[in-house]
């Protein structure tokens, strides 16, 4: 899952970016509604984090624009400010979840699951696929009823795959989702990572569509 | 009885005489009583006074009338005789007794036949006359048995003629008279002060508008008062209560926003320290977390630092806010204190001597508690500090200024502000753009300062870059103590 996180508090940056990470996914921070714009608009996120005291803009102001431009990537807003009118206000300008300053780090995980997992348009926690089995909170895979262990990246990666069965991801795609923009990354990293996978999870679960990228296949062997 | 209850019980019972005290003194009368009373008293006063007036003037005039009738029928009367034969009255020897006429309307009247200076022969009279012999000729006002009498007598060729009537029948066609004008203007007098009570009623029913309409607002309404179509007297008290209201309603907005505003400063480090605890708590659970919870509790100290110090500027911009206490006494040099907020500003920075202290020749001595005066340059300081790279210096520069004022003016090389910012800057929580590592209140502390003990703070961008900020505090606020010489600059 890769996260953005738009917070303008560097200490809190760093504690979520690190909290967030230590359970697998890939978070990438900005500070300014700017960069975040210029991260949304050259990058794949599967869910925000926003703070709302953002230095050079609202985030309600930033929230409310990408919704009337039609972005829909699920928001959760983050915020110290308590008054019940700023909630309303929040969700009133298209953010999806309401989480108050300060926050439980396990709760912001469980929440930006849901919120991913509403997106994929599934209402429970555990997805099957064929053999396969996976909980989204804790990232636990089995196969068979085997539990798999499974790298932070693969992880990612199955995770990515997971979310849009019947699409084809591009390569590009699926580095944003293993590394963030933060990292460079060699061209040929992902395919490292797809070959753990199709040793642990079967020959098929990574179907390659030439020319265009990667798509979900069958599990097992 | 100990003594605590002794107290508990005494407290409600003064309590009961205020209150009650309250009630005596302080009900005022309502307007429309107010109103009814002054009008209807200088009513009633002005026309009892035109009433008696006219009573006056009535008793005048009706007294006059009678008069002129007494002499009208004397006149007639004697005409009435002369046309008589003489020898009618001559011829007959003296009478025994007069003729007696029955009069009806209480007038009496006698003649008499002339006999000489002195003596008369009645020759008729009326039979209410009360003997009118010896009157003399004229008006005048006799006692006859007890009753006054007015009367005149005319003398004419040898006829007295003397008529009178009774003053007390007088007085009661007066009193008829008045009773008769002075029971309409009674009920009109009523009438008018019944309508003027309804009147004023009505009259009043605009106020009564206003305050149904200020009666409907909610605490938390924050749209302006409605227009009501208040008469011109009222306008004035509409739109001071609108005023009022707007005022009001700008002091709670901006209490507001400073709640949120301090709740996000407190906030905002608590959830640092929260999360990067939970961090630790997770890496050390793996293999290869020493590192990640080695990070995490370097920055939990720092989110712990940063919660301290916004709490602490926090009390203290509470504690100079209380403007109803007296600002604190105290005296202070300002060379010492200056060396002190360096001392204090550079005692955590990496790079010592950084901060260069320019002092004028001489002592100065201010009317600014020494730790006031220190924390407002230590924040200006920091601010400086905060704001430029290491290696550019900071100046701080006492000295005293074309108004002999003292200036603490503390210049950087950083990014300055703009005019703009500049104004905005010593508004609590206000930050500039990306900068998080102040808590926004220094310079609202510095400021607070500054007018507490009479003084200004003064922002400006340097040219080419940097800000320079001065404090100042005027001259009546310090004094000198010696020319002694202060050594004249570095630190």
């Amino acid at each position: 899952m890769h996260i953005l996180l738009i917070e303008d508090d560097e200490l809190v940056a760093r504690g979520v970016t690190a909290g967030l990470r230590l359970h697998g996914l890939t978070v990438d921070w900005v500070g300014t509604a700017a960069a975040a714009q210029a991260a949304l608009d050259s990058f794949h996120f599967d869910v925000c984090i926003l703070d709302l005291g953002l230095p050079d803009e609202d985030g309600m102001a930033l929230l409310r624009r990408w919704r009337t431009r039609g972005q829909s990537l699920p928001v959760l807003v983050l915020t110290a400010r308590d008054a019940v009118e700023y909630r309303v206000e929040g969700l009133q300008a298209g953010a999806d979840d309401y989480l108050l300053k300060p926050f439980d780090l396990d709760e912001l995980l469980a929440r930006l699951h849901a919120l991913h997992r509403r997106a994929a348009g599934r209402s429970v926690n555990q997805v099957n696929h064929g053999s396969l089995s996976f909980l989204a909170s804790t990232g636990e895979v089995a196969l068979e009823g085997a539990r798999i262990d499974l790298s932070r990246r693969e992880l990612a990666l199955l995770r990515a795959l997971l979310q849009h069965p019947q699409r084809v991801l591009s390569a590009e795609r699926l580095r944003d989702s293993l590394y963030g923009f933060e990292q460079e990354v060699e061209s040929n990293a992902i395919n490292v990572h797809i070959y753990h996978l199709r040793r642990k999870l079967g020959p098929n679960i990574v179907e390659t569509v030439r020319g265009q990228g990667y798509r979900l296949g069958a599990a097992g062997w | 009885m100990n003594r605590m209850s002794i107290l508990k019980n005494a407290a409600p019972e003064k309590a009961d005489k205020t209150l009650s005290a309250k009630s005596r003194i302080g009900r005022p009368w309502s307007l429309r009583v107010r109103l009814l009373t002054i009008i209807g008293v200088s009513l009633v006063t002005l026309w009892s006074l035109v009433a008696v007036w006219m009573l006056i003037d009535v008793r005048r005039e009706l007294r006059t009338a009678l008069d002129d009738r007494l002499a009208a029928s004397a006149r007639m009367v004697a005409g009435l005789v002369m046309q008589l034969p003489r020898e009618s009255m001559a011829l007959g020897k003296p009478m025994e007794s007069a003729l007696d006429v029955v009069a009806r309307d209480g007038l009496a009247c006698e003649v008499s036949l002339l006999r000489g200076e002195v003596t008369m022969q009645p020759v008729a009279r009326t039979t209410s006359s009360p003997g009118l012999a010896d009157v003399q000729p004229g008006y005048s006002t006799r006692s006859f048995g007890g009753k006054l009498w007015r009367t005149y007598v005319l003398q004419e060729g040898g006829i007295r003629i003397a008529t009178a009537d009774r003053i007390d029948v007088r007085e009661s066609l007066l009193r008829d008279i008045a009773l008769t004008a002075g029971i309409p203007f009674a009920v009109a007098l009523a009438g008018s002060l019944l309508l003027l009570w309804f009147g004023i009623g009505s009259g009043l029913r605009p106020i009564e508008k206003v305050r149904a309409a200020l009666a409907r607002r909610g605490p938390s309404n924050t749209a302006p008062l409605p227009e009501t179509q208040a008469p011109p007297e009222l306008r004035p008290l509409v739109d001071t209560i609108a005023h009022l209201v707007g005022r009001m309603q700008e002091a709670m907005a901006r209490e507001r926003r400073f709640t949120d505003d301090a709740a996000h400063e407190l906030r905002t480090p608590l959830t640092g320290i929260k999360t990067h605890l939970q961090v630790m708590r997770l890496a050390t659970r793996k293999a290869d977390g020493a590192l990640v919870a080695q990070q995490a509790l370097a920055d939990v100290e720092r989110g712990v630092l940063r919660l301290q110090n916004t709490l602490d500027q926090l009390l203290l911009l509470a504690r100079l806010d209380g403007s109803l206490q007296p600002a604190p006494q105290g005296r202070s040099f300002a060379d010492a204190a200056a060396r002190l907020a360096i001392d204090d500003a550079q005692a955590g920075q990496p790079a010592k001597g950084r901060v260069r202290l320019v002092l004028p020749n001489r002592t100065i001595e201010l009317a600014v508690p020494e730790s006031l005066l220190v924390c407002a340059l230590r924040n200006l300081l920091d601010n400086a500090m905060r704001y430029s790279t290491v290696p550019s210096e900071v100046v701080l520069r006492v000295e005293m200024d074309e108004n002999q004022a003292v200036a603490f003016c503390v210049c950087d090389e950083g990014p300055g502000l703009s005019k703009a910012d500049c104004a905005l800057a010593t508004q609590r929580f206000w930050r500039r753009g990306t900068a998080s590592q102040g808590s926004g209140l220094g310079l609202s502390i510095v400021s607070e300062i500054a007018s507490r003990y009479a003084g200004s703070l003064q922002l400006r961008p340097r040219n080419p870059a940097g800000l320079e900020a001065c404090l100042k505090f005027p001259e009546n606020f310090t004094h000198q103590t010696t020319a002694d010489m202060a050594p004249a600059s570095g630190y």
